[in-house]
């Protein structure tokens, strides 16, 4: 044989035709079925009062479940090893992992003082080591477990957990309004107002310590402030038929709505009331203010193209534009606290109401709700923006339903006796 | 005097070593060539994705419709029993306030609540809700067994898609600003059969739970539809690169 033609061929041989990545079609797999990640929560021993532990273990499984972010196990498909204590060598993590939990929760709960103190550990089952270990401590057990739920939360998403925050909300029973604060897992109700006259809109001061309303005391809409720490009640602002007030971020303005000759107008003023100015000037209905995280922009609600849709303005009235432009009935813009969403109430072609999101940048709007009942509205973000609280009808009486922003898990966490309406989430505890 | 038969066969030997050490050395820089010519990076970033989804067979929605979930709501979650509520008592604690002066007793708000009143035209509208809830949206050129309203730019990556997503599960706890930018890169080789043979990882998302969850993805999808007679070599040999996002699409 030829050795040039040899070396040649063998030449062939050695350089195959290697495959260029632009020969290759590209696809995109995105959208993940996103499933929450199946956790043991192991009854949590006490030190004394037995209860603690129970009650404690009790609120942390509630709160991990309705959080969305966990598939808390059923605690009657395991048992407590009382052998393992809680240092990583000493948990058999073969037996969690054979019941199906990725994420192993075991704490022991203590009095000290007048605090319940829980020493909470969580455990990464599959690689059997430790991902937390501290201590949490709260007044009692219920907060204590809201507390512990957080860390939880903090520890596997990085982001603060909401389950030690509260929800106000407007109960109407009997002609009595009443405004009622719950725990976040609805849980816990108080009473802290009650009106034989027409209490609307709840919205909570950034700081936590009051809550503005819209009163019918004076017989038309004006917007009144309830301060938490001792109970009074009083009237802000001048201007008549304020309603829907809602607080700047830096708690320093109010935005709210105000009718005058049956035309509805965005307005703001000072926290205390003076230097109220309209914002808009449209002979359509303007109202439903809503701030953005930022304090620079609002988001609100005009029909000035023939039906109610969302806008967005600045916050001195400038630079309006319209962000949904699908549906003919969309109301109750709330901006998410990350500042990239909007939920909103919107009817459908089928006339009933159910929740949905606008993304601010794109405008795309996801659904929340659907076949859930005939009414789905007033859509409050937790702090955190990881979940939204709303009022629904699914069950027939209104109820408050908490839901993960994609409504792919949803739990009714309060309703019974009365009318519950207006949901709003109030802000981390300080 | 004639040479003998291994003389012969080492002289030969003699004369092939130029030729051996020529071949050699082509061999050397000519791959040295091809390895230095060859593009480092499989998947042309360049390159337009797509973005692929089984349109469902049937009638254009209206675009000016709010969307629908293409699933079923969740299971409707049991309200807990409702505990009873603090005492009213501690309410009328409230101060009064200094400006307000004795409040009239309006009227309470005409009810929203449906079913007060059962009438011909509500019973007309449940009628209207149930007949447009049953109706599915898609495009007169889909699939029967197609799971979208949008068209596909290309039927058959439509259905590798959809092969892939049936085990595309990630865990919810990955942070969703992560998610935003999360990506893994994929190349992956299917037989004319549909089998897929092999994959390999050309790029890392970075975050370990994320790779996992597309690893289970790919381990999980050991097959896809057939390939169309034109598609079969090129996906064969060269294969096909996937980008795994966690953010919607």
């Amino acid at each position: 044989m030829n050795p040039i033609a040899y070396a040649l061929a063998l030449l062939a041989l050695l350089v195959p035709a290697a495959p260029r990545g632009a020969d290759r079609p590209t696809l995109v797999i995105g959208s993940p079925a996103f499933q929450p990640l199946p956790i043991a929560v192991a009854g949590f021993g006490a030190e004394g009062d037995p209860r603690a532990g129970l009650e404690t273990t009790e609120v942390v499984r509630g709160d991990l479940a309705l959080s969305g972010l966990f598939d808390v196990l059923d605690p009657k498909g395991f048992l407590a090893d009382p052998a393992e204590g809680f240092a990583p060598s000493s948990i058999r993590f073969a037996r969690w992992s054979d019941i199906g939990a990725e994420g192993l929760v075991r704490a022991r709960v203590r009095r000290d003082g007048p605090d319940q103190v829980a020493e909470l550990h969580v455990y990464e089952v599959r690689a059997g080591r430790e991902l937390l270990s501290t201590t949490v401590r709260a007044p009692q057990a219920r907060a204590l477990g809201h507390r512990v739920a957080d860390a939880i939360v903090k520890v596997y998403t990085g982001e603060r957990g909401a389950f030690s925050t509260q929800i106000a909300a407007i109960r109407k029973a009997k002609g009595i309004f009443e405004l009622v604060l719950f725990d976040a897992d609805g849980r816990n109700p108080r009473v802290l107002l009650s009106e034989r006259s027409i209490l609307l809109a709840p919205a909570w001061r950034p700081d936590g310590r009051e809550i503005l309303l819209t009163s019918y005391r004076a017989g038309r809409p004006e917007l009144w402030a309830f301060r938490l720490a001792d109970r009074e009640f009083r009237r802000v602002g001048q201007v008549p038929n304020a309603m829907g007030g809602v607080y700047s971020p830096d708690g320093t303005r109010i935005a709210f709505a105000a009718t005058e000759g049956g035309n509805s107008e965005v307005w703001v003023m000072k926290v205390d009331g003076t230097g109220a100015r309209r914002l808009t000037n449209d002979p359509a209905l303007d109202l439903s203010p809503s701030w953005s995280p930022d304090g620079r922009r609002l988001a609100f609600v005009s029909d000035r193209a023939g039906s109610p849709q969302i806008y967005l303005m600045n916050a001195d009235g400038s630079g309006v534009r319209r962000l949904t432009f699908q549906g003919n009935y969309n109301q109750t813009p709330q901006w998410s606290p990350r500042g990239d969403l909007l939920a909103f109430t919107a009817r459908d072609e089928r006339k009933v109401f159910d929740l949905f999101v606008v993304a601010i940048d794109s405008g795309r709007i996801d659904r929340i709700t659907q076949d859930q009942g005939r009414t789905n509205e007033d859509p409050t973000w937790a702090p955190n923006g990881r979940l939204l609280a709303f009022r629904s009808d699914r069950s027939g009486a209104a109820q408050l339903v908490v839901a993960d922003p994609k409504g792919e898990r949803q739990t009714a966490v309060a309703g019974g006796a009365g009318d519950l309406s207006a949901p709003a989430w109030g802000p981390f505890p300080e | 005097m004639t040479a003998s038969p291994v003389q012969s066969a080492l002289s030969r030997r003699e004369r092939i070593w130029p030729a051996v050490l020529a071949s050699a050395a082509a061999h050397l820089v000519l791959v040295g060539w091809a390895v230095v010519r060859q593009p480092s990076p499989t998947i042309d970033l360049e390159q337009k994705p797509i973005v692929a989804r089984l349109v469902r067979l049937g009638e254009k929605k209206p675009e000016q419709w709010l969307p629908r979930k293409e699933a079923p709501p969740p299971a409707p979650a049991a309200a807990p029993a409702t505990p009873a509520p603090a005492p009213v008592a501690a309410a009328a604690r409230a101060a009064p306030s200094t400006k307000g002066k004795a409040p009239p007793q309006p009227a309470a708000p005409a009810s929203a609540a449906p079913g007060t009143g059962q009438s011909l035209s509500s019973i007309l509208n449940k009628v209207r809700r149930e007949a447009v809830a049953e109706k599915r949206y898609g495009d007169p050129g889909g699939a029967a067994d197609g799971d979208s309203d949008q068209a596909a730019e290309d039927p058959y990556l439509a259905q590798i898609h959809r092969a892939l997503r049936a085990h595309y599960v990630a865990p919810v706890t990955i942070p969703e600003r992560e998610r935003l930018y999360l990506e893994a890169s994929v190349t992956l080789w299917i037989e004319p059969d549909g089998r897929i043979t092999r994959w390999r990882q050309e790029k890392s998302s970075g975050n370990p739970t994320f790779d996992a969850a597309v690893e289970r993805t790919l381990r999980l999808t050991t097959r896809v539809p057939a390939p169309p007679e034109p598609m079969r070599d090129a996906l064969r040999r060269n294969g096909i690169s996937l980008v795994f996002q966690a953010r919607q699409s």
